[in-house]
């Protein structure tokens, strides 16, 4: 039953107490969301966001001009604007305060909750959101949303400054709009039309889901109700504006989304939303992914069904969702085991491990502005995607696989079998020369543990045993 | 000469029968072991910087920038971007040829949607979730026998189960006593597809501490491809190509990408033994091709047909095989861009067909969902 407490969170340190209540230890931490607890500063999303816009404005607006015949100039500018603008630090120090929560505080079920949001309403890698955006959309727009309603998180998470440009909101302007009829759209002959990303994304993966049976009318009639939904684009700003409702981009006229019709205007967004998060079929995804996730690739009706009650019960209010999944998740802890996928094997292998992971707060802040950022200061980024799986850089919207089968090939095999060795080269001092050390981290974190240990002793030295034991497959799976 | 299209036609049918005496042996026997290579070049290629239209005055005042000042030859109607070297080389032997004016079937110059689209085949973005080259190796049944120089596993593959691949890490395995122990006790725990990958790291000659440098790979996969037992599809990624500023002429920043598609050529020639190589067919896939006109700032912009290089032995001859769009304003996609008269699935189902020995209808059928694709094996490949 220890497995429960890598199920639902990162397994148990060395140095802490076994919960004797575990299914109640892992409800208490579902109720509010409290602050992160990563001691060094935090940038918000604002500020990083100013950065983005330093960068593109920068590289488009005065870079490709000056150095237009002189590509190995343009490279060199290009160079130095990445690191005054931070381009190669912030989603280090993003990943770090994710790891952190897993690791560190207080609230590792919330935290690997939390990465299951950021992943559900995934943010892909497009242009420069994961160098400087990404990391603050989800500790701004996904995690405040933990204790509220399943709407709000989907209102939220669809005005975002970030989901509106994954999803190219801001090129989507209604055929019949005011827009449509300017006179520079004759002109330069670019008439008014939809973009329909994000309004099938909306559909597909943020709510219904396509077992909902919407048809293509519905997709361009729900971004018909999106159009006008953009960033406010000017000058100086570019692309990086707030997010407004520009109500001379909106389709005029009434529209019909599966079956039921939404007046024109601004407020039209959180209508149809409201309906979305209240179709059964979207109850059924939440929970279907929420199962796959912790639970196993193909979750059962039954696994599922206290999950959509909750959810109906609750009006879609995320705590109890969560407490729902988690219950479910204890129920069938024994029977089901679930492949990690590589994020989640690295944060437990941390926290097992006590390994010095992430750099600490104090390595992150002797980062200066301007400068490149030290090997130590960039490790997150790179060893996540070295593994294949940095959380800010999925390859589609639809975010990272949660289906096990997708992380298992010869190289992803050979990174775990590899940094399983090196997470050696991150123990602490005092680890070293503890003589329980493997004793207390398998007493705490597996129902067998003298058959485990059994297992590591084959071998003597601590960098096999350490690929042993995080190779092992009831290390492998949860 | 400014060519327009109905005298390019005719052009093309001149050319072809100029090749004709040079086409040497076209036999390919289905018992043989064939490969197909694809190399996706990613941020949208630019076919006419790669080959680009010979005597178009309008196209040379578009890109006054931007024009290459030393091209090679290639025929009548088009150069060669100096920096495809090894192509032309092929070229000289009968061992290369490209399509041009072509794309997918995809006109939202979104590199997002368009890189999404050109690996699954599909229409609407995101919404398959296996790759054509998947399919295509599905239905001709190669389990175990792709090979992706890339991590994770690319779209464009997916589909089909046991692909292998590599993009070496660059430490060292553990101990191979260590890793027994760790094969055991997958065995134990009845782990079948960890011990599956387990059994192909321990097996395969590739060596894991190397460097993930394109060459590399290259000449890895080109060794593995000519082993009568070794993989039939690899699949490579090259990216860069979306230059918005100082694309540059003969050696600007398309040409650095060129390059690299042509260092990956060379080095899976150099790699692969002859018979292996005379058996293989290296394609490029891209999202789009970009605007005629050059910007401001002596870039292109996102724009629609693009060009497909294809070399190896399997090419029929060398040739630019085009319904060739013109470049007058009204001829451009939407003013702005190349055209794309020839729809590039047409050719990966032909390639597919050709190389996996399927018939073409299968191919359409179970990779493309019936679409109506003209078969053109005979036009471009060794059938």
């Amino acid at each position: 039953m220890k497995n429960f407490f890598r199920k639902v969170a990162y397994g148990i340190g060395p140095n802490e107490d076994v919960p004797s209540d575990p299914l109640n230890w892992a409800l208490d931490q579902l109720g509010d969301v409290p602050d992160l607890s990563w001691k060094g500063k935090i940038h918000s999303e604002k500020e990083l966001r100013k950065h983005y816009r330093d960068w593109v404005y920068g590289d488009r607006k005065v870079l490709r001009k000056k150095y237009k015949d002189n590509k190995t100039l343009y490279k060199t500018h290009k160079d130095i604007l990445r690191h005054k603008t931070g381009q190669k630090f912030w989603e280090s120090l993003e990943i770090s305060v994710r790891h952190n929560e897993g690791i560190n505080s207080q609230h590792p079920v919330l935290a690997k909750l939390w990465m299951f949001w950021g992943n559900f309403f995934a943010i892909s890698e497009k242009d420069f959101l994961a160098n400087y955006s990404t990391g603050p959309y989800h500790r701004e727009i996904i995690r405040p949303n933990l204790n509220q309603s399943f709407e709000k998180m989907v209102y939220d998470v669809t005005t975002s400054w970030a989901m509106i440009h994954h999803l190219d909101n801001s090129e989507s302007a209604g055929p019949k709009s005011v827009t449509a009829g300017e006179e520079w759209r004759r002109r330069k002959k670019e008439p008014a039309t939809i973009n329909e990303n994000h309004g099938r994304e909306l559909l597909e993966l943020h709510t219904v889901s396509p077992k909902a049976g919407y048809t293509q009318e519905d997709v361009i009639q729900l971004a018909y109700i999106m159009t006008g939904w953009q960033h406010r684009w000017s000058k100086q700003n570019l692309e990086t504006g707030n997010v407004w409702f520009n109500s001379e981009y909106h389709q005029r006229g009434k529209k019909t989304v599966l079956g039921k019709e939404y007046k024109r205007g601004k407020k039209a967004l959180a209508s149809v939303i409201k309906d979305l998060v209240n179709h059964q079929n979207c109850r059924d995804f939440v929970a279907e992914r929420l199962c796959r996730y912790l639970i196993t690739d193909e979750p059962t009706k039954e696994m599922k069904q206290p999950i959509i009650d909750a959810f109906k019960k609750s009006d879609g209010f995320i705590p109890e969702i969560h407490k729902a999944a988690i219950k479910v998740a204890f129920e069938y802890n024994d029977k089901y085991k679930k492949f990690q996928t590589p994020e989640n094997w690295l944060i437990q292998v941390a926290k097992l491990g006590n390994l010095q992971w992430p750099p600490s707060p104090e390595e992150m802040a002797s980062y200066e502005l301007g400068t490149k950022p030290s090997r130590k200061q960039r490790s997150p980024e790179r060893l996540l995607r070295n593994l294949g799986h940095h959380p800010y850089r999925a390859k589609q919207p639809n975010g990272w696989s949660d289906h096990s089968d997708d992380w298992i090939s010869p190289e992803l095999l050979i990174r775990r079998l590899v940094y399983a060795k090196a997470s050696y080269n991150f123990s602490k001092m005092e680890n070293s020369k503890n003589a329980i050390y493997y004793e207390s981290i398998v007493e705490k974190n597996f129902d067998n543990p003298s058959k485990i240990m059994k297992y590591l002793n084959q071998k003597n030295r601590a960098v096999e045993k350490h690929t042993l034991l995080f190779n092992h497959p009831e290390f492998l799976k949860a | 000469m400014k060519i327009s299209r109905r005298n390019f036609l005719k052009t093309t049918a001149l050319t072809s029968l100029y090749f004709a005496g040079f086409s040497g042996q076209t036999y390919a026997s289905s018992s043989k072991k064939k490969n197909l290579v694809i190399i996706m070049l990613r941020g949208g290629m630019d076919g006419l910087c790669a080959i680009p239209v010979k005597g178009d005055k309008n196209f040379e005042k578009l890109r006054s920038k931007i024009n290459l000042d030393r091209t090679l030859k290639l025929t009548s109607d088009f150069d060669l971007h100096p920096a495809l070297k090894t192509f032309k080389s092929l070229w000289d032997q009968n061992l290369s040829a490209a399509v041009h004016a072509t794309n997918i079937p995809y006109t939202g110059r979104s590199h997002f949607d368009g890189q999404n689209l050109m690996e699954s085949g599909g229409k609407i973005p995101y919404q398959e979730k296996t790759g054509w080259l998947g399919r295509g190796m599905k239905t001709a049944r190669l389990t175990g026998q792709g090979l992706a120089l890339a991590l994770p596993m690319p779209l464009l593959i997916r589909g089909v189960p046991m692909n292998n691949n590599y993009f070496p890490v660059g430490r060292s395995l553990p101990y191979p006593s260590t890793l027994e122990l760790i094969q055991k006790v997958y065995k134990e725990y009845d782990e079948k597809l960890l011990n599956e990958n387990l059994e192909i790291i321990l097996t395969r000659d590739f060596n894991n501490r190397s460097s993930d440098d394109a060459w590399i790979l290259a000449s890895s996969a080109g060794t593995e491809l000519s082993k009568p037992n070794g993989p039939k599809v690899a699949v490579f990624e090259v990216d860069g190509f979306d230059t918005h500023a100082a694309q540059g002429a003969t050696d600007g920043a398309h040409a650095d990408c060129l390059s690299d598609y042509d260092n990956i050529v060379r080095s899976l020639k150099s790699s692969m033994s002859k018979e292996a190589f005379d058996d293989t067919l290296i394609l490029t896939l891209t999202e789009f091709g970009r605007t005629i006109k050059q910007n401001s700032s002596n870039g292109t912009e996102h724009g629609y047909g693009s060009a497909i290089l294809m070399a190896g032995g399997l090419v029929k001859k060398s040739q630019v095989h085009t319904d060739w769009p013109g470049l007058k304003r009204k001829e451009l996609f939407e003013g702005r861009d190349l055209n794309s008269t020839i729809d590039s699935r047409a050719i990966y189902a032909s390639a597919m067909s050709t190389v996996f020995d399927v018939d073409f209808k299968k191919i359409t059928k179970e990779v493309f969902w019936g679409e109506n694709l003209p078969n053109l094996s005979d036009k471009l490949f060794k059938a």
